[in-house]
């Protein structure tokens, strides 16, 4: 903390005349025994882009939330453009021109893509509205507007659940950059002439492809223009092309402060874990030996996903396809999984033809599926750790008729202790974790069987920090040697070649390239060709 | 660099689609057909129609309010108590048997103030105190009904003194009666909110991720407030329209009513959870149930038994209506 202090002092000295635009003063926040914020000082001075970093569970999801109202501290106080405020809640954090883009995306589904950005809009524009009543045309062709500033052709009328994941993501980003344009407006309009915007941007680029995070940062330079960033992310080179300063939290202090000039990667990964360098990820046990084929896909087909889709995972092997937005590849994982229907083909498991396809079946079968979207399809936030573990095999935990908590527990605990989930707490609600530590009780409640037989893995380090993604890629190798098959949707082309023995590529729902990493070496480059 | 739209390509699915999307129509003219092959002369006259139309009245009313309710994935039961306290309200204000007041088109502005009160007060207690408004409801329920039987009193029942009174809802001087044409007035200026409205936008956020809407900055326990005096505004003015044809007050004016207008909300294709439907589907839904109610009749299906088939016919009508939706990881509740 004193540390942290220290080096506040000298940034404050070089700061504008204009006061900082957040300034946190001692900020504390516990939930019970688990400090998640501890003391915790901060200052952001206008026109800055500060690269907030931390493992999972450092506490910066805590702090966001102090920032955005939905947490209030134990202790300490925030101050915004100079004066001390007291947020109680989302609106009042938007009224002082705070404004949030959240990790997990905060979207209405049942919504058009218009209507999801009025939605999040304090005030409605004057032109949006006439007489209190909506002028579609005018939203629509504002939203569009708003859109395209940030290069994206969606039309603003479609529903947002018919739009793809990063799409969506792209229309919160839109929707935030206008909350802080409309933010600024307001503050340029009232007497206080010093208002900056402060816009923080909780992970926006972990479900983003390549080109849409050329897009955001040029969104980001932009805003520095007009306004302040607090910028989230896990990948370090990112955050150090994008951030003027880097702040790392560790067990809920702030353990670094620092202009991106005089920083590494290896010196921030170190900050975050607290213990030695970055260990290179150890080339994975890629074997040429023959192998038993465990899952058969052959001439599989759905209009308008995929087509004529066939290929082979075999046991202890990573079979990893790679493609943009839209290749198919999602929709050919989730009908393996029986959880999305096929037209034609067959799928074959252990040599039996599945008929009669269902998730139950398949998990019967020992197919085991980590969905991409962890917040809406794995994990269940109200059930504890505990009960999340065990939900897809209750047999683990079953004696007789009855689930017995005692097994239950013993198993979590076991589990708990060999993936390092913190806080080391069984009986609290998953929601309660971060992001990385669900990851690793969701992964676990399949790989408790034992015996999987095909491993599923849609984006498994999504979101998660390098140090837990070592952990989750170290468990999936763990299942692979135990005969496991795995069939991996990588999040970036690097993860597919590090892990995959196959690598296929999709595009536009077709098989456009195969390589059997064992005989060819392709490059990110290769893969690419045949992506786009 | 054509504009995204849907994932899907829905060129060819678009007329699968639009049939799928309005099961409930499809369900009322197939109910319309079979009624007038069962019953060709009773059945198919303009007559009856606008017997159909007057059952459905009170309940379309009642159900333009509740939809807002439900979209938000809440629940109202109140509905028969606000329906019997303000129906009393406005007997009791309007010249009758027991009292001398005659407040004129007033009694009807008190009551319907009585049903947005007893609205406002079941949102507060459940937006307050954080009681489920399953609960709070049905006890405003019989808040409702006790507030209606202190009006009542030990005396005589309070008659309504002008004779003209019970007819007003059924004549039809337009062609249709008054009390279908208040309801379509009240369905219009419904679907008014609905879509051109952030009142009738934030209920469907709400329904379809309550804590997005509260991190978003929605302001979600005041629209649950207003959405809730509306929903007891529409119960009331119901309760007074079903008084006036009753041409007295009654406690009980509106047995029945809760279950009828759930049935029809759900029918038309609102989910109890909230997020999609809308008040133009929940006429749709009342004039479905109203249609089943009064073909039952016509076609002499015997009263022991019209309890028992009506329900079927219910429960044939909402499989019908979720036909379409049927996927293996769809969730209902």
């Amino acid at each position: 903390m004193s540390a942290a202090a220290g080096q506040n002092a000298p940034g404050r000295k070089s700061a504008a005349d204009r006061p900082p635009v957040l300034e946190l003063t001692g900020v504390t926040k516990s939930f019970g025994p688990l400090v998640a914020v501890d003391n915790l000082s901060l200052t952001i001075r206008p026109n800055e882009v500060v690269g907030l970093l931390g493992e999972n569970g450092a506490g910066k999801s805590t702090l966001l939330k102090i920032l955005t109202g939905v947490h209030r501290p134990d202790k300490g106080t925030i101050a915004v453009n100079g004066k001390a405020v007291s947020l109680r809640s989302p609106q009042d954090a938007n009224a002082v021109g705070v404004g949030i883009v959240h990790q997990e995306q905060s979207l209405f589904t049942n919504l058009s893509v218009a209507e999801n950005i009025v939605m999040g809009l304090s005030k409605q524009g004057p032109r949006s509205t006439r007489f209190g009543l909506y002028r579609w045309g005018q939203v629509n062709s504002d939203a569009a507007a708003i859109l395209k500033r940030i290069g994206s052709q969606i039309d603003p009328r479609t529903k947002m659940s018919d739009l793809s994941f990063a799409h969506r993501q792209m229309v919160e980003i839109g929707r935030t950059i206008e909350i802080a344009r409309e933010t600024t407006r307001a503050l340029n309009a009232s007497e206080d002439e010093h208002g900056t915007p402060l816009v923080i941007l909780d992970e926006p680029t972990s479900v983003l492809e390549r080109d849409e995070t050329e897009i955001l940062e040029r969104e980001i330079r932009k805003l520095k223009e007009i306004g302040s960033v607090i910028f989230v992310s896990h990948r370090l080179e990112e955050v150090l092309r994008i951030c003027d300063r880097l702040v790392v939290m560790r067990h809920g202090r702030l353990v670094a402060d620092r202009p991106v000039g005089n920083i590494t990667e290896d010196e921030l990964f170190e900050l975050m874990i607290g213990h030695g360098a970055r260990s290179k990820t150890p080339a994975s046990a890629k074997t040429s030996a023959p192998a038993k084929a465990v899952l058969t896909v052959d001439h599989l087909s759905r209009r308008y996903a995929f087509h004529d889709v066939s290929f082979t995972v075999f046991q202890s092997r990573v079979t990893a396809i790679v493609g943009t937005v839209g290749s198919g590849r999602e929709d050919v994982c989730r009908a393996i999984f029986g959880a999305e229907a096929f037209d034609s083909g067959a799928i074959t498991v252990d040599g039996a033809p599945v008929r009669g396809w269902s998730v139950r079946k398949a998990i019967a079968a020992g197919i085991g599926y980590l969905p991409a979207e962890r917040g809406v399809e794995s994990v269940v936030g109200g059930l504890s750790a505990a009960r999340n573990l065990t939900l897809t095999y209750p047999d683990k935990s079953r004696v007789g008729a009855w689930l017995s908590p005692a097994i239950r527990n013993r198993l979590a605990n076991l589990w708990f202790e060999r993936l390092d989930v913190r806080p080391r707490d069984i009986g609290l609600e998953l929601e309660r974790f971060s992001g990385g530590n669900q990851q690793k009780v969701v992964l676990s409640k399949w790989l408790i069987a034992g015996d999987l037989k095909v491993l599923i893995l849609d984006h498994p380090l999504r979101g998660l920090d390098p140090g837990a993604s070592e952990a989750v890629n170290e468990l999936i190798r763990e299942a692979c040697r135990g005969g496991t098959a795995v069939l991996l949707l990588a999040d970036t082309l690097e993860e597919a070649l590090d892990l995959g023995d196959e690598i296929l590529v999709m595009r536009d729902g077709y098989v456009t390239a195969r390589f059997d990493m064992a005989r060819e070496n392709p490059t990110s480059l290769d893969l690419l060709e045949k992506m786009v | 660099m054509t504009p995204i739209q849907a994932m899907e390509d829905n060129q060819s699915g678009g007329i699968r689609r639009m049939v799928a999307a309005n099961a409930e129509i499809a369900i009322l003219v197939l109910l319309i057909v079979l009624f007038s092959i069962l019953n060709p002369t009773t059945f198919l006259t303009v007559a009856n129609f606008n017997t159909i139309l007057n059952t459905a009245a009170v309940p379309t009313i009642i159900g333009v309010g509740a939809t807002f309710v439900v979209l938000m994935g809440r629940i109202d039961l109140s509905v028969e108590g606000t329906m019997g306290a303000a129906g009393l309200a406005y007997v009791l204000l309007s010249p009758n048997s027991r009292t001398s007041a005659d407040w004129g088109f007033g009694a009807i502005v008190v009551a319907i103030a009585l049903g947005a009160g007893l609205g406002l007060a079941t949102a507060l207690l459940h937006t307050r105190l954080k009681v489920p408004s399953f609960i709070v409801s049905l006890g405003m329920w019989y808040v409702g009904l006790g507030i209606a039987a202190v009006l009542f009193g030990q005396e005589m029942q309070p008659f309504l003194s002008d004779p003209d009174a019970p007819l007003w809802p059924t004549s039809a001087p337009l062609g249709v009666s008054n009390s279908f044409l208040v309801a379509l007035g009240v369905v219009a200026l419904g679907f008014l909110v609905e879509r051109f409205t952030r009142l009738g936008r934030v209920p469907y956020a709400i329904g379809n991720n309550e804590g997005v809407a509260l991190l978003t900055g929605i302001p979600v326990a005041r629209y649950c407030i207003y959405v809730y005096a509306i929903a007891g505004a529409c119960s009331a003015l119901a309760g007074v329209i079903a008084s006036m044809s009753l041409g007295a007050g009654a406690a009980n004016v509106g047995v029945g009513m809760v279950f009828f207008i759930l049935a029809a909300i759900v029918i038309g294709g609102t989910p109890l959870s909230g997020g999609k439907g809308g008040v133009l589907r929940t006429l749709i839904g009342v004039l479905v149930l109203s249609t089943i109610y009064n073909g039952l009749i016509l076609s002499g299906v015997a009263p022991s038994l019209q309890s028992g088939v009506s329900g079927l016919v219910l429960v044939c009508a909402a499989i019908a209506a979720g036909w379409s939706l049927r996927d293996h990881l769809r969730v209902v509740k």
